[in-house]
């Protein structure tokens, strides 16, 4: 026997997560996935990665700055963040993450600013410069570098990030509640979307800042491509999983969603974003003269990791819990929405321009390093 | 194959009904996700409710007492009565099926252990409560509920649901909206007391008390009684009434979709 159900009053549900949960998500997962990229040249030093290294830490420490503030911005009682550390739940995962973002913002300022001293210091001997006065402020005293500090900053910082990595992921996999989100595969799916968004960030600094380095873009292009074959496959696993019932939860997910033409829209899109990305990634890795234009290949790569996150965080939120039907997702202008998507990103292009005037990021040399 | 999958569903809700009698009792103290300990109210009690829902008329009296008893703001609701219409594709012919729904003070509660501040919690007569001096707004509570109970009141900023009135019950009263069910569907009571209403009612009618959504493990302790099996887990509904904003986000007004 076949109904036909028509819900005849429906309740107004709120998003209980605004966009600025996206932000934070995204600006998060391009910190940790950058201060990754910046380790081979930085923390093993090896000499061909130290410019992607240079603009990777710029990235990493930018974006680690400005991730709490939206984190702090999506609680609806932001004055009281503190009591994350008065009572805190060792059960729940959001509360772990509460414990760990703050060693790991620290730590990743801790990397940068060792990295970048002996630049300072450099500076601070050229001159009687206003920079040169400001380079001498910052390097806080008169005193060598030491020369394990980077080393072991970055690496304690990296820890920290793998730990940002699994709570992030896993404080939304575990919600049964909504089988979209209710999979394994998710933390995944968010460092690797992070990766490509990080990599395309820094081939698009790498244009912008740093003067279209080959080896950026050579190197950028590859990070890309594993992580975008990595995607590839796990977004293939999950669908697998959900077509043949091997997990019920991704079935229920599929199912929820599966009438939709929105949702066959954004699948379809993502498929096809996900497919030129990829090919034009192989074309320009095997074509060195097109190289020139990954910095655009970097913005397509940006917007996939934020969209990634977007389709994740909030339009996940609109599929009804009680019924199969949809609740409607109004972004508003205002502090909650599209003034907070956009306020968050100026932040971060201040702090970026900000760092850019205060320090010689661009200097950052492990040779020296060695001699301040 | 949907029937089939519904009937298990509607077998399994049925087993949970009855797996709930059985006191879930070392939940407490373990890893990430688990329940934490239980405090504060009185442990020799256990609250449920059972929802008759024969009895229910849909007149949402229940609605309308608890936003007043309640004070949430408009437009957010502790409980509501979801009105189906129900169309027999075969007969046309056309039912209508009322479901209260309000928070199930569930036995294993998918919306405390996510708390980070330990605001949402469950006392030890069951009943699952927030602290709206301690709640930080973030959340994860009204996420983590696969009933939709929760939602963040826009007065207090903080997590807001149904307390089964707990400030009532613990003072001898009756739930705002027990007291004004017209057609007593709704029986508040301590399921651990054997001579209580709810519990005869429950032992009476034990096979064929249904909860919500059993699949999601939540041992949930709002039961229903005289409930369709094909509305436990997510009816394939549309909701057909969608209140219309101006463009400054004020409601102006209701809408009917697709008719
Ligand atoms: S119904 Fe929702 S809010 Fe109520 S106890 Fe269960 S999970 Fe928590
Ligand atoms: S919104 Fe409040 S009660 Fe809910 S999880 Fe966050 S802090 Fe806890
Ligand atoms: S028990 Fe109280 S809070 Fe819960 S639905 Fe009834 S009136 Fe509302």
């Amino acid at each position: 026997m076949s109904l036909l159900a028509t819900e005849i009053l429906t309740p107004r549900y709120e998003l209980a997560w605004y966009p600025w949960a996206v932000q934070y998500f995204f600006m998060i997962a391009i910190s940790y996935s950058a201060l990754m990229l910046s380790l081979p040249g930085l923390v093993f030093r090896r000499e061909r990665f130290l410019p992607l290294a240079r603009l990777a830490l710029l990235v990493a420490v930018t974006c680690t700055l400005v991730g709490p503030v939206a984190l702090l911005a999506d609680l609806h009682q932001p004055a009281r963040f503190w009591h994350f550390y008065a009572s805190p739940a060792p059960w729940s995962w959001m509360s772990i993450g509460a414990v760990l973002l703050p060693p790991y913002v620290v730590l990743t300022i801790l990397y940068g600013y060792f990295a970048w001293r002996p630049a300072l210091v450099t500076r601070g001997a050229e001159g009687q410069g206003w920079d040169a006065k400001l380079a001498r402020l910052l390097c806080l005293g008169n005193w060598q570098t030491p020369q394990l500090a980077v080393i072991v900053f970055g690496a304690l910082a990296a820890l920290f990030a793998c730990g940002i990595m699994l709570y992030t992921g896993a404080e939304i996999a575990i919600l049964a509640s909504r089988p979209l989100w209710n999979t394994n595969w998710l933390p995944v799916m968010f460092v690797l979307t992070g990766l490509i968004a990080a990599s395309g960030l820094v081939m698009l600094l790498n244009r912008l800042m740093a003067g279209a380095n080959a080896d950026v873009y050579r190197q950028g292009l590859k990070v890309i491509l594993v992580a975008i074959l990595g995607a590839a496959v796990v977004a293939a696993t999950w669908f697998i999983q959900g077509m043949t019932g091997y997990s019920p939860s991704v079935q229920a997910a599929l199912e929820s969603v599966r009438h939709n033409p929105d949702w066959t829209a954004i699948a379809a899109w993502a498929l096809s974003a996900g497919v030129v990305l990829f090919l034009v990634t192989v074309a320009m890795l095997r074509a060195p003269k097109w190289q020139r234009w990954a910095w655009l290949l970097g913005l397509l790569a940006i917007h996939m990791g934020w969209a990634f996150r977007w389709l994740v965080l909030m339009e996940v939120q609109t599929v009804a819990k009680n019924t199969a039907g949809y609740y409607h997702l109004a972004v508003e202008a205002g502090s909650y929405g599209l003034l907070g998507i956009i306020g968050t990103f100026g932040l971060w292009l201040a702090v970026l321009l900000i760092i850019d005037i205060l320090v010689p990021w661009r200097d950052v040399n492990n040779a020296r390093s060695a001699t301040y | 194959m949907d029937f089939a999958r519904r009937t298990l569903l509607g077998q399994m809700a049925r087993l949970t009904a009855g797996a709930a009698l059985v006191p879930l009792s070392s939940l407490a103290n373990a890893g990430i996700n688990d329940q934490p300990p239980r405090r504060e109210g009185d442990s020799s009690k256990r609250y449920a409710m059972l929802i008759d829902l024969r009895q229910c008329i849909g007149c949402q009296a229940c609605t309308v007492s608890c936003h007043i008893e309640n004070e949430a703001p408009l437009g957010s609701f502790r409980t509501i009565v979801s009105q189906y219409e129900v169309e027999n594709e075969d007969t046309g012919d056309i039912a209508t099926m009322m479901l209260p729904r309000l928070c199930n003070h569930c036995e294993a509660p998918p919306c405390v252990p996510v708390c980070p501040v330990q605001a949402t919690y469950q006392r030890e007569d069951g009943i699952v409560v927030v602290n709206n001096e301690a709640c930080v707004g973030c959340a994860y509570c009204v996420q983590a509920c696969p009933y939709d109970a929760r939602f963040i009141n826009e007065k207090t900023q903080t997590a807001d649901k149904c307390t089964f009135c707990a400030h009532r019950l613990d003072v001898g009263l009756l739930p705002a909206c027990v007291e004004s069910c017209v057609g007593g569907a709704r029986i508040i009571g301590d399921i651990r007391d054997p001579d209580s209403q709810i519990s005869r009612m429950m032992a009476e009618h034990h096979d064929d008390l249904m909860v919500l959504k059993p699949e999601q493990g939540t041992s949930p302790h709002v039961f229903y009684l005289g409930m369709d099996e094909r509305f436990v887990t997510r009816p394939l509904a549309d909701p057909a009434i969608w209140d219309v904003r101006d463009n400054e986000g004020k409601e102006i007004g209701y809408e009917f979709a697709g008719h």
